[in-house]
């Protein structure tokens, strides 16, 4: 299944599943729940990291943490 | 209750909730910062008092997005939530929620009420919804949550009354019970909670739930307990993050339709202006850019803005000095208040400024929601060295002063990552470096210019820069290695929309940190200043009695002016003192770097300050304290060694003197705000040492190659 470190700038889609681990507290704490729409806007300027928005409030996350939100395109 | 009662009131909240705005509305000025104990988490206590009399203590504590804590300050806001006799229990819990943000703003409020605590529900910037057009409507929240609920706007003050009485009416006759618990247990968390809640002796079943969830770190637990809820979990199966989501996740389920109910928002939003000014300011290669213009600003700020006040601020005490000393009678204890005390506090107020002028920035860079984005756009750089994409914004601010870059770590919520910065940050070299190396490269350096533009001394100066950013660099890497981290790594942090600074929040701000370093590092600094100047100012036996009367018949003997003969007998005394003694005694250990007693002397005394090397070196070589860098720097030229006609300021001497300087720790004031910062004397130490070691070899390599 796709994660959300796999879209590309400017894509949308919706979390269906976080792979549990340590940080999925903390992604639930910030809003990332299943059926929430999730937009990639941009990387990082040195890599390593992403810029997503979500319905009302935008987050900063790396690449492993993006990699353990599990998404599907269309719904 | 009896009215005169104090009663204390926790600030509770999400980080970006507008939680410490509201708490700066409420207190004003009647608030204080100190430490949690045994912790570095700021704590933020005012007083407020109600219209009918009674005095209410209020605590802002750290933004918390639940009950299950991912860093340090959550921790201690957990710890002591679910310590039933912790002594900031708070009477009542005024929860502030950014309406915008209300669903994820609900989840912590819902696990605050099952714990059993009377709360005020305040919904925050309820104008701003209502300007977009939307509309609010409480009645199934109020039904859900079953506390009052107060709508504000902190920013425009509005509504603020109407908190105040219902905080009165708190007062007057407390609310019952709020409604029946808003999580379901599944059955395992009913057989462990039961069973913890029973054996504890804890009143509320939820509260033994997160003690169950929590028991490893809690610190308020006795061991045998920690062993019994050990026991409980292996036998029952007790999953801790698994529960963690499903509770998250209910709750989100619970109340998710409640809060479509409440804002009812008219019109899709359009792009928002977030969302266009982060296209530039996060921008691959315009962010960057603008956030070096930016620190550029911030640090031309503190090092001219600033270097007004701290003119005044030195004069101020040096013309004091002068006319204590004329007016009170030459004895040692003159000397003391004037060259001891007033020198050492006019040590601690002389950085009043730069750290005034940092915190104004900074606060107006947090409050903005620009800090967020730094930290976004530098996270995968610093993380390589161990550090926070804030720490980057601590190393530039360093190169005008370390302390407070050193106080500027706080935000940084990762320990190890806090740590690190800590630690390197006073190897930026800094602004009191600047007129040692201005001495010192005269004599290493040929004033001459290369291909016509470059001034050979000019790049000197940016060699040295260079030289402490690498050190700090290459330590970090070190201490990345060496230390350990009890908590993960991870970045995951809100981007807030960008809000024009409250002001009040900016000026309260400046003003805590200044009252901080004043009131934590300032006895420091005056203690050390005075054993300094008892070291400089005494001497074994009459051994500066001596002195002077040796100053004395050479000045006579060789017709010396009057203030020429008060020069040379400074020059002796020094010499002769304890400090002079120290200098001699430890020559043999640095003249493998091409020093002289002399300049041991210069070492031990600017241990003070960096700066303090120049005024040293000018009274041992009885110039007086014209401090003239010019003058100092011809005597120091026409030195030569005794019994030869070798000079001791070679151009060797001079890069090992200067390599040294980069690297060492010359500065009590920052071992002093480290030591407040960290709270515990290992790390300045630790500090004082590696910095020690890392100049005394690297001084030691450049005189040994280059001599």
């Amino acid at each position: 299944m796709p994660t959300l470190a796999s879209l590309k700038p400017g894509e949308s889609a919706f979390v269906t599943l976080l792979d549990e681990g340590s940080y999925t507290c903390k992604l639930l704490n910030l809003g990332i729940l299943p059926k929430t729409k999730v937009t990639m806007v941009r990387k990082s300027p040195f890599g390593g990291a992403f810029y997503i928005k979500l319905e009302r409030h935008q987050l900063a996350m790396r690449t492993e943490e993006a990699e353990t939100i599990y998404i599907e395109q269309k719904q | 209750m009896t009215k005169t009662d104090r009663f204390n009131i926790a600030l509770l909240g999400n980080p970006n909730s507008g939680k410490s705005s509201l708490f700066n509305f409420m207190t004003g000025l009647r608030q204080d910062v100190s430490n949690f104990p045994g912790v570095t988490v700021d704590k933020k206590r005012g007083s407020y008092t109600l219209k009918n009399g009674v005095e209410a203590h209020i605590i802002d504590f750290p933004g918390t997005y639940s009950v299950y804590p991912n860093s340090s300050e959550e921790k201690l806001v957990i710890n002591i939530l679910a310590d039933a006799v912790n002594p900031h229990q708070p009477d009542l819990v005024v929860y502030v929620a950014d309406i915008t943000q209300l669903e994820r703003h609900l989840l912590f409020a819902t696990q605050i009420i099952d714990m059993g605590y009377q709360m005020v529900f305040v919904l925050n910037m309820t104008d701003l919804v209502e300007k977009e057009g939307s509309s609010i409507h409480l009645r199934d929240l109020k039904q859900y949550l079953g506390v009052p609920i107060i709508c504000i706007s902190v920013r425009d003050e509005k509504n603020m009354e109407e908190l105040e009485s219902a905080i009165e009416v708190f007062v007057e006759k407390r609310y019952g019970q709020s409604a029946s618990p808003l999580y379901q247990f599944s059955d395992i968390e009913t057989f462990v909670a039961t069973r913890v809640q029973k054996h504890l002796g804890i009143e509320n079943i939820y509260t033994a739930k997160i003690i169950a969830h929590h028991y490893q770190w809690l610190e308020f637990l006795r061991e045998d307990h920690r062993t019994y809820i050990r026991d409980i979990i292996a036998r029952s199966g007790f999953d801790d993050l698994k529960l963690q989501v499903r509770e998250t996740m209910q709750r989100y389920d619970s109340y998710s339709e409640v809060v479509k109910k409440t804002v009812i928002s008219s019109k899709k939003t359009l792009k928002s202006r977030t969302d266009q000014i982060d296209g530039w300011i996060t921008h691959r290669f315009i962010g960057p850019l603008i956030f070096f213009m930016v620190m550029l600003f911030v640090f031309q700020s503190i090092y001219s803005w600033a270097t007004y006040p701290m003119d005044w601020i030195e004069t101020g005490f040096a013309t004091a000095g002068a006319q204590i000393n004329h007016i009170l009678p030459d004895s040692w204890w003159t000397d003391l208040i004037v060259n001891g005390l007033m020198a050492g506090l006019g040590g601690v107020l002389v950085f009043v400024p730069q750290i005034a002028v940092l915190f104004f920035l900074l606060s107006i860079l947090e409050e903005s929601g620009y800090m967020s984005r730094v930290v976004f756009m530098f996270d995968s750089i610093m993380q390589k060295f161990g550090m926070n994409g804030r720490s980057m914004v601590s190393l530039i601010s360093s190169g005008a002063c370390a302390i407070p870059a050193i106080m500027s770590t706080r935000t940084i919520s990762n320990p190890k990552e806090r740590l690190i910065t800590i630690l390197v940050s006073p190897l930026v070299s800094c602004s009191a470096r600047l007129p040692v190396y201005a001495v010192l490269i005269g004599f290493a350096v040929p004033d001459v210019k290369i291909w016509g533009i470059l001034n050979m001394q000019g790049l000197a100066f940016m060699g040295l820069y260079v030289l402490g950013i690498l050190g700090a660099l290459g330590s970090s890497l070190v201490f990345k290695k060496i230390l350990k981290s009890d908590s993960g790594s991870f970045l995951m942090i809100e981007l807030p929309d960008y809000k024009p600074p409250i002001w009040k929040n900016v000026i309260l701000s400046v003003k805590e940190k200044v009252i901080a370093f004043i009131a934590g590092a300032g006895k420091i600094i005056v203690f050390i200043s005075v054993i300094l100047w008892f070291l400089a100012s005494f001497g074994p036996g009459d051994s500066l009695l001596n002195a002077e009367i040796n100053a004395k018949k050479e000045s006579e003997s060789s017709g010396l002016s009057m203030e020429e003969q008060n020069n040379l007998t400074a020059s002796y005394k020094i010499e002769a003192s304890y400090i002079g003694r120290m200098g001699k005694w430890i020559e043999p250990a640095i003249a493998p770097l091409g020093f002289d007693w002399k300049i041991g002397i210069a070492l031990l005394t600017s241990f003070a300050a960096r700066e303090v090397f120049v005024g040293t070196m000018a009274t041992i070589y009885s110039i007086g304290n014209d401090n003239d860098e010019k003058t100092i720097r011809q005597k120091m030229a026409a030195e030569v060694r005794p019994g030869t006609d070798i000079k001791v300021y070679n151009t060797a001497t001079s890069f090992s003197l200067l390599v040294f300087y980069v690297f060492a720790m010359q500065c009590m004031s920052t071992l002093a705000i480290v030591k407040r910062e960290t709270n515990t004397w290992k790390w300045p130490i630790i500090q004082f040492l590696f910095m020690s070691a890392m100049a005394y070899l690297g001084a030691l390599v450049v005189y040994q190659v280059m001599a």
